[in-house]
């Protein structure tokens, strides 16, 4: 049996959710998800005033209730029969993406010097039939070509490779590189380290208005008023990092941000000896099925939860968990006696091309969004560019221009 | 497979037998859920399978009661289902699952929960410790099974309940050597509010005299006003401390006894079972004296929830209230639902109602009562060390949810930064104890702290008996 999985380093203290909103700031950011706190974080280790609200308490949505996979491999949603030249080398051009965020991943636990239960022990995508294997075959050539470890296996070496799977799968691939981390962990150990560095937090707090001041006045000058359910703050700079809700609060300033949202259903098991060390996933089903190091198994892979309004959780159906458990057990047949001890679900957000939205808006200048889509594995990186960003020279920070923020506006 | 009804009633003990006997009495097609192999609940909960029962009447008048009730429900035409747990329901279906049928889906035009109640936790220095049972467990083991858990039983608790049980296991041969109470030595105050709702409760008042009687023939002394501290032992119970209590139930310091004892038995009273409410997102009160958080519900047991569908709720998995009470409250339903249904006139329906109302109300002011003299009291959750277990399916103790609370009142990040709550018991043991820590700390009331986030299953299940190969996803996110 592995270790059980460790405490937090540190806890926001009692500043958090009982004194006031300070006054003013250079940067005031939305939403204590990953992106928030991850990007409090390396603004705070730039010295840059940093006050971060969060209506809720840190890490409560997307950032605390996803699988805590990396998806390095070419997602599943991503692949299609049959692709294109140009849609391989979208798709190319995303494994190099993948494969930085891996290295950050590599660096995380020593930068913030916390177990976060990260693990790269490698993931497995199945195929079950031939059809998917010619997928499967085919999404392999494209991660070689961009740089991402994969090797094909079938028939007995799969077998030798991997007894616990269900000897009659078409094939496998393994990537050496997959791995996953604790999500209740990663995201507030940014925020503890953020609050070290002089980060404010303030949790149970609202936005209700963002305002415009001082326009086209001096850049020095404070350009935004955020009114909160504790108070207003004047900022120079706004980071919305609120997720599945950026695009609501960022219609307050006229900017349209298609996003679409979709619930997604997680299950947890009781413990178990540990002995799946590699996560499990399918090229043609909707599977995530990995052991953590609290013995636990997390099944997932993307199946629906129903959409309720916030502050209600989107609640999980029958047919997601029965659905999900049956993929499990086809690819993992000894899971059978395991016991369901819960199911969860959390809200996944996206853009219509998958890719971040990152930046500074040029129709509202000093307003920032940082969403992504694969916000775990992404996450964190992606605050990294931006907080590189903001920290540069005006008009010196680069970003890439196909997270442009203006991009999608009508 | 699929039921249909026009009525489920989940939980076979006697508020609900009581309200599916009703409602099938008016011809209504009833189903009848039980997780356990027999019906009867845990009050009445029969011999296990090889023992003969010789002399009945040896057993007391509540196993005639039970064996009554049951009878009712054997002679109806009501479809049972024993050995069948609810895993959640969604929309107007009930899903279950069977150890050999595996899934059977249920619908209906009302629905009846009776979930009963568990044997409140508590959590001091030593309460993992092999051997600490609660009563519940231990009177499953003497009564069905005949076997007593110790050759030196040391019986802690409070209420009619630490009276009672221990006085039962007296009877039935089991080895208790002391029993202490919380509460004090009841004041002549509180014995004249006890007289003002005796009316139509003179029968437990009796069985109380009964059962103290059982205690002083026995010579087992019987302690008020003292609280369990501590166990102790290598492996397993060797020794419990107790200790004399202020109002609060705080122990005072230098009153301790250390005495050696192989098994402590806990009785403090009881929670209701309200996890499938919550999943339905009812309305809850608060009513410290039936056990916490309970469901509101009107005077039928009609309950306000999400559901489409018309959910009743009865006995003490609405608030504690005794058994009496919960027949009671079943009957009531039934004939509501049969009413409800186009069974029964409304005339009819109020006519046949009256006693049981008046049954219901002087069970309900007697228990009310009785529950006030031994409220159970804040100390009851200052009894953990820094090092005590507080989730013991995680193994996460005091020391490591401390910090925790300092910037939370939400049982839900405690559980995702600390684990507690996460385990087996789906946080049944140790919600209520984080509850109040939380509350001691913020000084704010246990009241004001709500549950984690209902997640099905309600109970644990197999995957294999569960997954559903039938059931495909739609290939990818976005078609």
């Amino acid at each position: 049996m592995k270790e059980r999985s460790p405490f937090l380093v540190g806890y926001l203290d009692n500043e958090t959710n009982q004194s006031a909103l300070p006054k003013s700031s250079d940067v005031v950011i939305i939403g204590g998800g990953l992106l928030g706190t991850s990007l409090a974080y390396y603004l705070s280790k730039s010295k840059v005033e940093t006050v971060l609200i969060e209506r809720d308490d840190i890490n409560r949505e997307a950032s605390g209730t996803n699988a805590g996979s990396f998806h390095f491999q070419i997602a599943l949603h991503q692949l299609t029969p049959n692709m294109s030249e140009s849609e391989k080398r979208r798709l190319a051009d995303e494994v190099r993406l993948q494969v930085d965020a891996a290295s950050l991943w590599d660096e995380i636990e020593r930068e913030l010097d916390a177990d976060l239960g990260v693990h790269f022990d490698g993931g497995i995508m199945v195929a079950e039939t031939e059809d998917e294997m010619r997928v499967l075959k085919e999404k392999d050539a494209i991660e070689k070509e961009a740089g991402l470890e994969s090797h094909i296996l079938v028939g007995d070496e799969m077998r030798t490779f991997a007894p616990y799977l269900a000897p009659d799968l078409a094939g496998i691939s393994f990537c050496p590189r997959e791995g996953h981390a604790n999500p209740l962990l990663v995201g507030p150990t940014y925020a503890y380290r953020a609050w070290q560095n002089g980060a404010h937090f303030r949790t149970g707090c609202d936005v209700t208005r963002i305002e415009r001041i001082n326009v086209g006045g001096d850049l020095k000058g404070r350009r935004f008023r955020v009114v909160t359910s504790r108070g207003v703050i004047e900022c120079n700079r706004v980071v919305n990092a609120t997720g599945a809700w950026a695009a609501e609060l960022s219609s307050q300033l006229g900017l349209r941000i298609p996003l679409g949202l979709s619930g997604l259903h997680v299950n947890v098991t009781e413990p178990r000896e540990y002995f799946l060390k590699s996560m499990v996933q399918h090229i043609g089903r909707r599977l995530t099925l990995k052991q953590t190091h609290n013995n636990t198994f997390i099944i997932g892979g993307g199946w629906p939860s129903r959409e309720e309004k916030f502050p209600k959780r989107y609640s999980n159906t029958w047919s997601s968990t029965a659905g999900n458990l049956a993929v499990a057990l086809r690819v993992l047949p000894m899971l059978a006696d395991v016991k369901l001890l819960r199911t969860w679900s959390g809200v996944w957000a996206f853009t219509k091309d998958f890719k971040p939205i990152l930046g500074e808006s040029e129709k509202v200048p000093g307003y920032h969004i940082a969403m992504v889509p694969t916000g775990f594995t992404l996450g964190p990186m992606v605050a990294q560019m931006l907080s590189q960003y903001m920290t540069a020279t005006p008009g010196k920070g680069k970003l890439p221009s196909e997270f442009n923020i203006d991009r999608e506006v009508a | 497979m699929n039921t249909d009804h026009d009525l489920v009633v989940i939980g076979g003990g006697p508020a609900g037998i009581a309200a599916a006997s009703t409602a099938a009495s008016f011809g209504l097609r009833v189903a009848i859920i039980d997780e356990r192999v027999t019906f009867g609940g845990q009050i009445f909960k029969r011999l296990g399978d090889g023992f003969d029962l010789e002399s009945p009447e040896a057993l007391g008048k509540d196993y005639a009661r039970g064996a009554r009730l049951i009878q009712e429900l054997e002679q109806s035409e009501i479809s049972k289902f024993n050995s069948t747990t609810v895993l959640t329901i969604e929309d107007n279906q009930i899903i279950t699952s069977h150890p050999v049928d595996g899934v059977r889906r249920f619908s209906c035009k009302a629905l009846v929960i009776a979930p009963g109640a568990y044997d409140r936790p508590v959590v001091f220095p030593g309460w993992t410790l092999p051997g600490v049972m609660t009563a519940g467990a231990v009177q499953t083991l003497v009564k069905t099974q005949q076997i007593s858990p110790g050759k030196r039983i040391f019986f802690a608790g409070s209420g009619p309940l630490a009276l009672a049980f221990s006085a039962q296991l007296i009877k039935y041969g089991a080895p208790v050597f002391k029993v202490i109470e919380s509460a004090p030595f009841p004041s002549p105050t509180k014995l004249l509010g006890l007289l003002s709702s005796i009316k139509g409760n003179w029968d437990l008042a009796g069985d109380a005299i009964r059962y103290r009687a059982t205690l002083l023939s026995h010579h087992v002394p019987f302690h008020y006003g003292r609280i369990i501290t501590k166990a102790e032992g290598s492996g397993r119970v060797e020794a419990v401390t107790h200790a004399r209590v202020d109002k609060d139930w705080n122990p005072i310091k230098g009153t301790e006894i250390v005495e050696p004892a192989d098994t402590l038995c806990l009785g403090y009273g009881f929670f209701p079972s309200h996890e499938l409410f919550r999943l339905l997102d009812c309305d809850f009160d608060y009513d410290e004296t039936r056990g916490g958080f309970t469901v509101s519900k009107d005077s039928w047991g009609l309950t306000k929830s999400s559901s489409p569908l018309a959910i009743y709720a009865v006995g003490d998995g609405t608030g504690v209230t005794g058994s009496y009470s919960a027949e009671a409250q079943g009957r009531l339903a039934g004939l509501h639902i049969a009413n409800h249904l186009g069974s029964l006139s409304t005339q009819e329906r109020d006519r046949r109602s009256k006693n049981f109302r008046k049954e219901l109300q002087q069970r309900n002011d007697f228990q009310r009562a009785i529950n006030k003299m031994f409220e159970v009291k804040q100390g009851i959750y200052r009894l953990a060390e820094a090092n005590t277990v507080i989730c013991r399916c995680e193994s996460v103790r005091a020391k490591e949810i401390d910090p925790v609370i300092d910037s939370t009142c939400d049982v839900s990040v405690v559980k995702s930064y600390s684990r507690a709550g996460m385990g087996l018991c789906q946080a049944r043991n140790c919600q209520r104890q984080i509850a109040a820590m939380i509350a001691i700390r913020h000084k704010i009331s246990i009241s004001e702290i709500p549950f984690q986030t209902p997640r099905m299953p309600v109970k644990p299940v197999e995957i294999g008996k569960i997954a559903d190969p039938s059931i495909r996803e739609e290939k990818y996110f976005i078609q």
